[in-house]
């Protein structure tokens, strides 16, 4: 009697998740084996056509070296940046309270209005990076930041950093403050200096706080659509294509439905691999200890 | 020993030096962004075009909001906006409170796997999702409105919510149900009554995420709303910062107005959100 009670609770979540999850998932790999387009409802299996089509489909590949890239170079630069930003939190410095309450705040808004900030930052007559730029003299810099294919790209990665390094850093901080002080307070007796301790006490103790950090955003970041999509729309020249953005521009605008559900696949199929991997390396870690 | 100590505060004063520049560059870049739009949307057209930064007196206005909120369509985007987080923080808080409350005093069956499976769906490429979705929502008669949206992103938060509370819920000592169960209260007085004030905090975390996550989401709305019935800010956010002249004062009106709302709920729920967010990785 119990236990039934405990389904029935359960049962409306998994009603959802199945019906706006499972169910499109399937479907989505379904479909990727179809020609089907949105423009018709008719439609027919046509094997792997779409994944031959994808291999010799330059934009393809363009577009998931975009997001290898880019996935690694943020997740890095924000690895890097978080701890620094966690280190200074770390401080017992005055001012440091309101420091740590709005820090957050870029990670709080929405994408879309991050996007907004930067697109009229970025503008080359009325932006805020230009005027900056005007006024020392570097006035050949001067452009539209999003228009340009040299520093499109390098500005997507900027914005990435920009929502999510705050973040980092107050994860970070909170995975520190649980190390006991006697383990510094220890090692400075036996003469490590700032590096050794570093090295030997704060990276043990943050370990699995930057593995799951790092797990999250991975995902995040190689799934993450609306940055690039409402900054650059994958332009100037494809020269920002990533495969969330490719894929929803072949179902919605070219109304390939098939083809992208094809990339999609490919996309979750990257994905599996990774956590593959990243389990095989967890679980030889814990064999090891 | 003197002179160790000496040492010690020379690299603390060090330290707080470079901490403090690290503080004055990271301000700089985090928050002057945002400043510079607030400092904007009271700006005029013509102000802003000036390209200066120290606008003079006459270039501030309050016309920039007067406008969005009386000759655009923004109020209405607006409420569709607040009307559409509103209901998606409801419905999640209902199904995750009584799920996580299933998950976490019931003997279920294959509890494991729900708990992964449900988890895991965080990994799926949502663009994938939305072809099926739109056919999902169109068969269900949802298309265009409301209701298809808010059950549509309620995927979007549904898992963390889950996981969170009942993170929570474990932490409560199960002889309270028990006390209440004899008393003679039902399973809803149980929730109201005993659980739920204790875990207020973990309930406010998942209302603050619902309810931001609802009102920052572009992908599901510009596919499923199809008039201005139903789009919301993020939507008129793109088309006002991609159309041929562009109101910049008016764009960092509507931007500033889209943000302002999610900078209150987090400042009240900031550090519980945070022990929320970090207290799954730091249990190990």
């Amino acid at each position: 009697m119990d236990k039934r009670k405990g389904y029935f609770l359960i049962i409306p979540a998994i009603i959802i998740m199945c019906i706006f999850t499972l169910y499109p998932l399937i479907e989505g790999i379904r479909v990727s084996f179809t020609d089907k387009s949105m423009l018709r409802a008719k439609y027919s299996y046509i094997g792997i056509d779409n994944y031959k089509q994808m291999l010799g489909d330059p934009i393809f590949w363009l577009s998931l070296w975009h997001s290898l890239i880019l996935t690694g170079v943020v997740v890095i630069l924000q690895l890097i940046f978080g701890l620094i930003l966690a280190w200074t939190m770390k401080q017992k410095i005055p001012g440091m309270p309101i420091y740590k309450s709005i820090i957050m705040a870029s990670w709080v808004i929405p994408v879309a209005a991050t996007v907004t900030i930067f697109k009229f930052m970025a503008q080359s007559d009325v932006g805020f990076i230009n005027i900056i730029l005007k006024s020392i003299g570097l006035k050949s810099l001067v452009r539209y930041w999003f228009g340009d294919p040299l520093t499109a790209f390098p500005l997507i990665i900027l914005l990435h950093l920009w929502r999510n390094v705050p973040f980092y850093g107050i994860a970070f901080l909170a995975a520190m403050q649980t190390i006991p002080a006697s383990f510094y307070e220890s090692a400075e007796i036996d003469g490590a200096n700032a590096f050794q301790r570093f090295w030997y006490i704060t990276l043990p103790g943050i370990r699995n706080m930057i593995i799951v950090m790092v797990t999250i955003h991975v995902l995040w970041t190689f799934n993450n659509f609306d940055f690039i999509y409402l900054a650059t729309g994958g332009g100037p020249v494809n020269s920002t294509d990533v495969l969330p953005v490719y894929v929803y521009r072949q179902s919605w605008d070219s109304y390939a439905a098939g083809y992208g559900a094809s990339i999609g696949t490919v996309m979750l199929l990257i994905l599996s691999i990774y956590l593959i991997i990243y389990l095989l390396i967890q679980e030889r870690g814990e064999y090891k200890r | 020993m003197k002179g160790l100590r000496l040492n010690t505060r020379q690299i603390k004063i060090r330290d707080g030096i470079v901490a403090y520049i690290i503080i004055f560059i990271s301000l700089c870049f985090f928050i002057l962004p945002m400043i510079w739009i607030f400092y904007c949307s009271f700006r005029t057209q013509e102000s802003i075009f000036t390209g200066k930064i120290i606008a003079s007196l006459k270039g501030f206005t309050f016309n920039n909001y007067i406008k969005i909120l009386s000759v655009t369509d923004f109020p209405r985007y607006f409420v569709n906006s607040v009307k559409i987080s509103s209901l998606v923080t409801i419905l999640s808080l209902i199904i995750s409170i009584f799920g996580a409350y299933g998950l976490s005093r019931y003997d279920i069956k294959g509890k494991k796997i729900v708990i992964l499976g449900i988890f895991s769906t965080q990994m799926f490429p949502q663009v994938l999702l939305l072809i099926p979705l739109f056919l999902v929502v169109f068969s269900l008669n949802l298309m265009n409105s409301i209701l298809g949206i808010v059950l549509t992103q309620l995927i979007l938060v549904l898992p963390f919510c889950l996981w969170m509370l009942e993170g929570y819920f474990d932490t409560i000592p199960i002889d309270l149900d028990d006390a209440a169960k004899i008393d003679g209260s039902n399973l809803i007085q149980q929730l109201i009554y005993v659980i739920l004030p204790i875990a207020a905090p973990g309930t406010m975390v998942v209302a603050f995420y619902s309810f931001v996550v609802s009102w920052s989401d572009y992908l599901i709305v510009s596919v499923i709303s199809q008039s201005q019935n139903t789009a919301t800010l993020t939507l008129i956010m793109r088309r006002l910062s991609s159309s041929l002249l562009i109101r910049w004062g008016q764009v960092c009106a509507v931007a500033t107005l889209t943000i302002v709302p999610t900078l209150i709920i987090f400042a009240f729920v900031q550090k519980k959100l945070i022990e929320g967010l970090t207290a799954g990785a730091l249990k190990e």
